[in-house]
């Protein structure tokens, strides 16, 4: 079995790879958020379609993220606050035909206390890793790794990265999706997003 | 095997289409930019240490892609990329492969695991810092640049390079 220079077995990252892009069959529940769970790994998908967006928030488990960023360069001591946080992989698809913009900083979760809390971003994640010494190979492939901060789509264009939640495991939450589409501002949510629980 | 590939055959095995389905589709069309902008400057050096300047290659149709072996619809796109390149070798058209931040042992690693090597350049930038230049949020991001050097198209999200529809933007592009 080939090792990368972390140690971490190339099969492992593959597989961790894969769980961040297979997704289950869709169940659709109440309201316009649809649900799903992996049925190999259960881990639960979140997905709102409207108005010409598609967002969709999957759980990343905290061994997969361990996995992730050790392979990329992070020591095990350096990945602990980032799996400690809700992981989640994030997509955002423009499903209309206007351009449509996001910017991270307008998005809001809100959990069972009520608060509406912005998510960490990554110039403040890219502060702690400099405080701790991360390498710059790895600082950068954190960087891409991450959904990011604004981002233009056109129809048809897409991403995907993580995004983080300061929450304890299990809690659930709301999220609230803020985007512009030509001069219009609109809004959507995610609702009863659940983080994932340390065993999977 | 492949990831694309590996998955591919496990959902076949599974037989689950519907499955299969709720990957986050690749998109199949690029969008144009009707600015035309000048594509700005790309000098990189590629794996065997050769140097590709993006100003040297005007009379020609250039696809540049901006990747990460770490990014999982760069690495699902590239075999769709190498047979759109394969497909249209012979004509004035070009693919460079830019990874960002990474170095050339890990990118040898992935493309060890891929069926066929990619018949285009694999340019590095391990340092990031031409995605400041070209303005680029997220991976993957693609640019198709005209025989005059402009951008003519974008995509910023997986693509399926050989899907007609994409073809077909190239292809016009290619035409005297």
């Amino acid at each position: 079995m080939i090792k990368t220079r972390n140690g971490l077995e190339q099969g492992s990252v593959r597989n961790m790879l894969y769980f961040l892009c297979a997704l289950p069959v869709w169940a659709i529940t109440a309201g316009a958020t649809e649900t799903s769970r992996d049925p190999e790994t259960g881990l639960e998908s979140w997905q709102v379609e409207t108005r010409g967006i598609q967002v969709r928030l999957t759980q990343i488990s905290p061994d997969q993220a361990r996995a992730f960023y050790q392979a990329r360069g992070f020591t095990p001591e350096q990945t602990e606050d980032y799996a400690s946080s809700c992981v989640f992989m994030t997509v955002v698809r423009n499903i209309g035909t206007l351009p449509i913009e996001h910017r991270l900083a307008d998005w809001r979760y809100v959990a069972g206390d009520g608060m509406a809390r912005a998510l960490r971003s990554k110039a403040e994640w890219d502060a702690t890793w400099v405080d701790r010494g991360v390498s710059e190979p790895a600082r950068i492939a954190f960087a891409w790794a991450q959904f990011p901060a604004t981002q233009t789509f056109h129809a048809g264009d897409w991403n995907q990265g993580m995004t983080t939640y300061q929450l304890p495991r299990g809690s659930r939450f709301n999220l609230i999706v803020n985007w512009r589409a030509g001069d219009a501002g609109r809004k959507t949510t995610l609702e009863n997003v659940r983080c994932t629980d340390d065993i999977q | 095997m492949t990831f694309s590939s590996m998955m591919g055959a496990l959902l076949m095995t599974m037989g689950m289409t519907a499955f299969a389905a709720d990957l986050p589709a690749l998109s199949h069309s690029l969008t144009e930019q009707a600015a035309n902008a000048p594509a700005p400057v790309l000098a990189l050096k590629d794996l065997d240490g050769q140097l590709h300047d993006l100003a040297s290659l005007k009379g020609k149709v250039v696809l540049i892609n901006f990747w990460a072996t770490w990014c999982p619809p760069c690495r699902r796109e590239m075999p769709s990329m190498d047979r759109l390149a394969r497909k249209l070798a012979g004509t004035p058209f070009v693919v460079l492969a830019v990874d960002i931040g990474e170095d050339a042992d890990t990118i040898h690693t992935f493309i060890s695991q891929l069926d066929a090597t990619p018949s285009f350049p694999i340019l590095l930038d391990p340092h990031a810092r031409i995605m400041q230049t070209w303005k680029i949020s997220g991976l993957p991001t693609t640019y198709l640049i005209d025989p005059q050097g402009r951008i003519a198209y974008s995509a910023v999200g997986g693509r399926e390079f050989d899907h007609p529809d994409v073809e077909r933007q190239v292809r016009a592009l290619l035409k005297p």
